[in-house]
């Protein structure tokens, strides 16, 4: 009986060995992290996935879909857990803090000339000591966007865009101005106006290095002290802005119910998925009286991860993404202006609203490429959070905000 | 003595014992690799300087936890949790003992309303608390439209967006998810309790209230020890409903420790400090469930 039982494992195991060594060798798999912008539609990246696994010979691709403000923290805890994806779409402004520990790779030992000399150099904001250490798949000036069915004005300073909110606000039924009041993953909203306001986020040494936090400047407090009028003097965002990030407010202004918002590239492509078909005038942010005009402009990139296994073959993929076919594709959808040189000859790209992002980059800061960029965007937020809480003034609540970003950069 | 150990070593090393060892191996296995490891490595790591990729940096004693301890949003999380939870169990309990006293009538349509109060319990909690969170939205909720078209509210305010009725309209969704555990665990033990009891009190002349206090609550006390523990537990540890609706914001108003450890690591990238107030959650849990246990167990005995 015994030896019977023991004949028959022994086959059973021959049978496992012998099926695992027929198995065909899997082609490697690279793990893309894929930021869902607004306009990217679930067809398109399931489209992008299978004509890669089609094509390639020697690798396949996963296209995982993760929302934009849950991309940091899945994306630490995944390269903290020992297993990254072998690509991951970042902000660039990430790209410093991924760096101090060793995660990200430069990009171009992966990628094919070609694809590299095909990207518009002033994209190429993750050049870090000369080295490209993502590149850049997103870049994009915000501007105003302004419902014509409500406001006719474009106004040209911040105090002008005060006074026409407040003409055209009639709460409940029409607000004057979009504000995110509730801290989320980005920090635009107060840089649209402290950008305005001539701000700096940081000191800039001799060397070009960033020294002490400036975001508690005077051109600081003036910007939280204006979104705090207008917000709660002026009442003219829409209700209930403390509970809302970008993605629960602006569908208010598709929804025809918001005069102004200040917003990127994707508003054509989610005004047209929200069904919305209000006349639009697009804008650049203005600046406030006797500033000089200066909005924001973001750009994200798509880093390697050190230690994934399948760089190689995720170069691959990104040479075969960032064909027109499919990256053209995709910044139409997400409506940021192309990368690559080649997708901007699309007349496309001659439309009102990339005419505005086009003017709005000529005089458009980026983010400052900063170590602990992460704490500079939580602790600015949790001054906003403050004020619009009642619970510290502008001041107060930015000097709390410089102190933890100087402490957290050891100045 | 050596027939000592040969008895113990005949107890533990005999054919049922070996069969038995290798089944609970893998369980085992188990809870060493996924729930002791990583209990003991948060343990560790409270004691460590750490990374932005969570790595142990250095060595710094106890200074993670003098540091948590001198910050003031600590003692506001700790002080919120404890609101959150005896707030929201005494609501709980309160809410679910009255609907098992309802269900516990014979009434025409009792199986539906049983079925009826069954279903928050039923859905995942998460899918709840993305419910509420448009139920609560300002512009588009289902509560705030209610509140305009019946003309109660003109202006409703965004229920999300301020501190106070942010942490109430959090407490109400724990409410709301966990009435139904009480319900259904009363109403249980309420069938279990024999009728002749109160057709005897009755005789005796006791009323509703007599009866419900002297034989229905009687009849629970253990069924009441432990559903309020176990709800205790699970309210001090409900981190999805608070970050699902308002991400332990505004300025902080709905953070308690168990969204804090969560935002320390993932917002702030302090892995110590979220192992700090995971070690302080993980040991005020504990000390609460021994407590309650020797208590449950010493009324056993009795």
């Amino acid at each position: 009986m015994k030896k019977s039982v023991m004949f028959r494992l022994g086959m059973a195991l021959l049978i496992i060995v012998a099926l695992v060594g027929c198995a065909p060798k899997e082609k490697p798999k690279v793990t893309f992290f894929w930021a869902l912008y607004d306009g990217l539609t679930e067809d398109f990246r399931a489209s992008v996935e299978a004509a890669f696994n089609k094509e390639s010979k020697d690798a396949q691709v996963q296209i995982v879909p993760v929302k934009w403000d849950d991309m940091q923290t899945k994306l630490t805890t995944a390269v903290a857990g020992g297993t990254p994806p072998d690509i991951s779409v970042v902000g660039t402004r990430w790209i410093l803090d991924f760096m101090s520990t060793n995660s990200v790779d430069e990009v171009t030992q992966y990628l094919s000339k070609a694809t590299v000399d095909n990207i518009n150099p002033a994209a190429m904001e993750a050049k870090v000591k000369g080295k490209l250490m993502g590149i850049p798949i997103a870049a994009g000036a915000r501007i105003l966007a302004i419902n014509n069915d409500i406001a006719k004005d474009v106004p040209k300073t911040m105090e002008e865009l005060e006074a026409d909110a407040i003409k055209v606000n009639k709460p409940p039924k029409v607000y004057g101005l979009i504000m995110p009041g509730k801290s989320h993953t980005e920090l635009t909203d107060f840089c649209y106006y402290f950008y305005a306001a001539g701000g700096n986020y940081f000191e800039t040494k001799s060397d070009g290095s960033y020294g002490k936090c400036t975001v508690n400047s005077d051109a600081g407090v003036k910007a939280l002290t204006f979104m705090q009028k207008l917000a709660l003097k002026d009442k003219v965002v829409q209700a209930g802005f403390t509970s809302m990030i970008r993605m629960d407010s602006h569908p208010v202004f598709y929804a025809g119910k918001v005069g102004y918002v200040m917003i990127g590239a994707w508003v054509d492509s989610a005004m047209k998925q929200a069904g919305a078909k209000f006349p639009v005038t697009y804008a650049n942010i203005p600046s406030f009286a006797g500033e000089k005009p200066a909005g924001l402009i973001i750009t994200d990139s798509i880093a390697f991860f050190t230690k994934a296994k399948n760089l190689k073959a995720a170069g691959k993929f990104v040479d075969f993404f960032y064909q027109d076919a499919y990256k053209g594709k995709f910044d139409q959808l997400v409506g940021f202006p192309p990368v690559t040189l080649s997708a901007a000859k699309d007349p496309f790209w001659n439309s009102p609203l990339f005419q505005a992002l086009n003017a709005a980059a000529l005089t458009a800061r980026p983010w400052p490429l900063v170590d602990n960029f992460d704490t500079l965007s939580n602790e600015t937020w949790k001054a906003c959070e403050k004020v619009f809480q009642g619970q510290a003034s502008p001041k107060d609540a930015l000097d709390a905000a410089a102190a933890a970003v100087d402490k957290a950069r050891g100045m | 003595m050596a027939d000592a150990t040969a008895s113990l070593r005949r107890k533990l090393w005999n054919p049922e014992a070996r069969l038995a060892y290798v089944l609970i191996a893998p369980t085992a296995i188990f809870l060493v690799a996924f729930m002791f490891y990583p209990i003991l490595y948060v343990f560790v790591m409270s004691f460590f300087r750490t990374n932005k990729l969570s790595d142990l940096v250095r060595f710094v004693g106890l200074a993670n936890f003098i540091d948590r301890f001198h910050d003031q949003e600590f003692w506001w999380a700790a002080l919120r949790s404890l609101i959150w939870t005896g707030s929201g169990v005494a609501v709980k309990f309160l809410v679910g003992m009255t609907i098992a006293v309802l269900l516990n009538v014979n009434y025409r349509g009792r199986k539906a309303a049983r079925m009826a109060f069954i279903i928050p319990w039923a859905s995942s909690v998460p899918i709840s608390a993305l419910l509420w969170q448009w139920v609560y939205h300002p512009e588009f909720g289902l509560l705030n439209h209610t509140l305009k078209i019946s003309g109660l509210w003109t202006n409703p305010p965004g229920w999300l967006g301020a501190g106070f009725s942010a942490f109430v309209a959090c407490m109400w969704v724990d409410i709301w998810v966990g009435i139904p555990f009480f319900a259904l665990v009363f109403l249980a033990g309420m069938q279990a309790i024999p009728h002749e009891l109160y057709e005897s009190a009755h005789m005796d002349g006791a009323g509703g209230i007599r009866s419900f206090f002297s034989i229905t609550l009687a009849g629970l006390r253990e069924l009441i020890l432990i559903s309020t523990l176990l709800s205790a537990i699970w309210t001090f540890n409900d981190f999805n409903v608070i970050f699902i609706l308002t991400r332990a914001g505004p300025a902080n108003s709905t953070n308690i420790l168990i969204t804090s450890v969560y935002m320390n690591a993932f917002v702030d990238l302090r892995f110590d400090w979220a192992a700090v107030q995971s070690v302080i959650t993980f040991l005020i849990l504990t000390v609460v469930s021994v407590v309650y246990a020797r208590f449950y167990f010493r009324q056993e005995n009795i």
